[in-house]
């Protein structure tokens, strides 16, 4: 038992963790009321995802990939696609947060607000009111 | 030259014309929208070559870098994304004409700003269509999501809120995509799409087949406002920036529907164990999303959000031929993606003129605006009778091939819905063209001077739309050949 | 409670199928799938195709160097969105940093960002970052670093100067407008070496056939140091217009409102 358990966590256990990740973020997203926690949660998943490509490209007794003289074979270096593609992703998901930052910003001069409920609340209040206002000019017209 | 190099250049031209934008705005006030409207318009006659040449002579294969293919990125071009980009191209090219009369500020920075945007956005659409690479195909998802939420942003208060969900929501489906290259990457050490078609077939992979698909569904079908994840969509394509809705409504959920195909059908091939589950799951995801659709559709006031919940229906119609299978019926969903990136763009164009001219939104609004505005209002019932799927257009036809594949395969229950969705159609869209024909006119004020319907740079959308809806219905059967050349392959 | 059972919940439905259907390869494998079919052409290749030792900046650079070029692209749409989001002015309420003082009202002390000792520190400290900037944009092909680090390195110069308030020669003077224009020739300058080879008849991005009169191997290194050097300013810019657009609208807590 102890030895599957120790083998399952040197051959696949960094997977569950980059997966419990994953799941934290989905989870942080759904079920937050703030704005600003749920682009928090948004970035741990983005983190999670980063972290499993990194996973698929180690190798054991790789080094980094630069070369060096006396190093020839695949092997001794570790897989330079993933951090690669990584970098990329990184890149994206920053330019994501800078947009979801000054949406935030935006959000919270408009309505006062970046809880979820309290600007859904708001937003209704406001949409009554235009109906309202609207319903007023067509009696003048009317009249 | 140019010919060998057509593929690139189609997204390099827009992308140059889009970084130089701020610049050349800064020089001269004029000079960076006409730069983005001139490449756009070059890319559009470039992809109509193209598309002569992928006809002629099959296949174009572009490897960037004149690298082997798996070690590079590549572009494949067939017979399918070459109708698309044409489409795209076509799109882009009159919305980028018509999005300068909503500009409201006019300061050097932030018109060129937003010219940068939407040439970006046609960029990444291309790009999306284009790229024969998994990893490719996000960067260009990423690139027109970032451009779809700036764009939705600056419709107003309601526009940033809306934006800020489809972000949140959208960034969920941009990771659930990621894994999903993830574990095909780990399954196979390749990112071109060929390349992991062949090792795929190769040997036994359906687990893991199975398991991406679980993240690729819902990923494609946020993107796309499929029926359970659509939650995003009514209220983005509501408030979106005017000048560019129709290309946020009209193109912008088209892409990922093209990329699920591309996954589906042509790297995980139809012979794989569990495909039946998948095609049943997206089968029930599309009947869901066509009745519920036009359902919300029927009970809106604001024309706009009547327009959106009715793409959610239309949505459902192109993920239909896909759970079918068939050539004709996957033929069927490329004709109404094409086709539907017309209506849908052509009504919002109509309905941007009249907010553009009358400033209202509110279907009560449009007692006999026929008299004021005819042109607009002809675009508005060909659009809205090919939405319902009368002969001649665009939309009877497509509908024809989907229910041709059904009765082909026997799901009579597909046909059936298909009939009952285009009845609710018909419901709501008859409610609009009687509302702008045989209603009271509601005395509505012409917010700009007397003088012609509209400015010749909103007529000209509107023309083009006109006629393609027309020319697509009458043509469809040169268009379905075209198609077919690379569908004929791939279907069941 | 009825988080930590939906984060339960979710942790279980998307981790088990992996765990249960065994499609992730083992950690480390040197034989595994990824690390084997693509992979290993760029580790034995890199050197000698793209004439660069350190492969990750071959693969992003040369290999997948279109990814790179629209990963610049996302930096410069990021920072124009930021603009165009943040260009309407707030009502009320926002303090630009240089407005406390227009306004002529008693200032009871100064603002924190203000009181960063400048004169020492950030004119030692700036020139330094700067130096290291431009040693990491052309080293990175040989060894760690590259377009990306060194601009952010030069943004991080800006951001300094921003701290310290009002210098008397900030060390670049750029405005709004500027710097996001500067953001977009970055990119372009990426986009334009690719199309300089279309032109001499390859490719697109096809450094070999660069029309300059030097050695194949050269050619691959040319061509990657004017790639990176697009990518540099592409970030710098795009990091100082988002600064530049923040600028306007942030209010401390100390600005004595």
């Amino acid at each position: 038992m102890m030895i599957t358990i120790s083998t399952f966590l040197a051959e696949k256990g960094i997977y569950l963790l980059t997966f419990i990740l994953l799941s934290l973020g989905v989870a942080g997203i759904v079920t937050c009321n703030n704005y600003m926690k749920k682009l928090i949660c948004m970035n741990i998943m983005q983190v999670a995802v980063i972290f499993l490509f990194l996973c698929l490209g180690q190798k054991s007794k790789g080094t980094i990939p630069v070369a060096v003289e006396g190093l020839e074979k695949a092997a001794d270096y570790i897989n330079p696609l993933p951090h690669g593609l990584m970098l990329t992703a990184i890149v994206v998901s920053l330019g994501t947060t800078a947009v979801g930052l000054s949406l935030l910003l935006r959000i919270r001069e408009k309505y006062g607000t970046i809880e979820e409920d309290d600007l859904l609340m708001r937003q209704e209040l406001l949409s009554m009111e235009e109906r309202q206002r609207r319903k007023q000019e067509l009696q003048r017209i009317d009249t | 030259m140019i010919e060998n190099n057509l593929p690139v250049l189609i997204i390099i031209v827009p992308l140059c014309a889009a970084l130089l934008c701020l610049l050349l705005t800064g020089i001269n006030r004029h000079l960076g929208r006409a730069v983005v409207v001139l490449a756009v318009l070059a890319s559009l006659v470039m992809s109509v070559m193209q598309l002569g040449l992928v006809i002629k002579n099959g296949p174009i294969h572009y490897a960037i870098g004149n690298y082997k293919v798996p070690f590079g990125i590549e572009f494949v071009i067939d017979s399918l994304n070459a109708v698309i980009i044409v489409m795209i191209s076509t799109i882009g090219f009159i919305s980028a004409v018509y999005a300068d009369h909503f500009v409201t500020d006019r300061r050097p920075l932030l018109h060129g700003a937003y010219n940068t945007i939407i040439a970006l956005l046609i960029t990444g659409l291309l790009g999306m269509a284009s790229t024969g690479d998994v990893f490719n195909l996000y960067v260009f998802l990423e690139i027109t999501s970032l451009s779809a939420y700036c764009l939705i942003a600056l419709g107003g208060s309601r526009g940033i809120v809306s934006a800020y969900r489809y972000m949140l929501v959208g960034t969920i489906a941009a990771t659930f995509y990621l894994v999903a290259a993830a574990l095909l990457y780990g399954a196979t050490g390749t990112l071109n799409m060929d390349d992991m078609a062949k090792i795929l077939s190769s040997g036994d992979y359906d687990t893991v087949m199975l398991l991406s698909m679980c993240f690729l569904i819902p990923a494609f079908g946020i993107k796309m406002a499929l029926f359970p994840f659509h939650g995003w969509q009514p209220s983005a394509y509501t408030h979106a920036e005017a000048g560019t809705r129709p290309l946020i409504t009209g193109v912008m959920g088209k892409l990922p529907a093209y990329a699920m195909f591309r996954f589906f059908y042509c790297i995980f091939g139809t012979d794989f164990r569990y495909v039946r589950y998948l095609m049943l799951a997206l089968g029930v995801f599309s009947v869901c999303s066509m009745l519920y659709g036009s359902l919300m559709a029927m009970w809106q006031n604001d024309i706009r959000k009547m327009l959106a919940y009715s793409s959610v229906a239309q949505i459902g119609y192109i993920s239909l031929g896909f759970a079918i299978g068939t050539p004709i019926a996957l033929a069927g969903s490329f004709l109404h993606m094409i086709g539907h990136a017309f209506m849908k763009g052509g009504l919002f164009f109509c309905t941007g003129a009249i907010r553009y001219k009358f400033g209202t939104t509110d279907l009560n609004d449009f007692g006999r605006i026929y008299k004021k505005m005819p042109l607009t209002c002809g675009l508005l019932t060909v659009a809205a009778l090919s939405m319902i799927g009368i002969p001649p257009t665009a939309g009877f036809f497509s509908k024809w091939y989907l229910a041709s594949g059904a009765a082909d395969q026997h799901y009579w229950i597909y046909i059936a819905v298909l009939v009952i969705s285009s009845l609710l159609n018909a419901v709501y869209f008859f409610k609009l063209i009687e509302k702008v024909f045989i209603n009271e006119d509601a005395g509505l004020k012409d917010k700009w001077s007397r003088g012609p319907e509209l400015p010749l740079t909103m007529l000209i959308p509107i023309v083009v739309c006109f006629v393609a809806i027309l020319g697509i219905g009458l043509f469809n059967a040169k268009i379905v050949d075209v198609l077919l050349l690379t569908l004929g392959e791939v279907g069941l | 409670m009825r988080k930590l059972f939906t984060v339960i919940i979710l942790i279980v439905a998307i981790s088990t199928p992996f765990f249960a259907f065994d499609v992730l390869p083992v950690i480390g494998d040197p034989d595994s799938a990824p690390n084997s079919h693509v992979s290993d052409h760029y580790i034995e290749h890199a050197v000698e195709e793209c004439n660069s030792p350190n492969m990750v900046t071959a693969v992003i650079v040369d290999y997948r160097a279109f990814d790179t070029m629209f990963e610049t692209t996302v930096m410069f749409l990021a920072g124009v969105s930021v603009v165009l989001l943040l260009a309407g002015r707030p009502k009320r309420r926002l303090i630009s940093p240089s407005a406390v003082k227009k306004r002529g009202r008693t200032v009871r002390g100064k603002a924190v960002y203000e009181t960063v000792n400048k004169d020492v520190m950030i004119s030692l400290i700036e020139p330094l970052i700067l130096i290291y900037a431009v040693y990491v944009l052309f080293h990175g092909e040989v060894s760690l670093g590259g377009g990306f680090q060194a601009g952010a390195l030069i943004g991080m110069t800006y951001l300094l100067d921003v701290m310290v308030g009002k210098r008397q020669r900030p060390i670049f003077n750029l405005s709004k407008f500027r710097s996001a224009a500067l953001a977009g020739v970055g990119p372009f300058i990426y986009a334009l070496t690719g199309l300089i080879s279309v032109f001499a008849g390859g490719m697109y991005l096809e450094y070999n056939r660069l029309p300059l009169p030097v050695h194949q191997a050269e050619l691959h290194s040319i061509g990657i140091t004017a790639v990176e050097i697009g990518v540099t300013i592409g970030v710098a810019g795009t990091i100082i217009t988002i600064i530049n657009a923040l600028m306007e609208r942030i209010s401390f807590d100390d600005d004595n409102d």
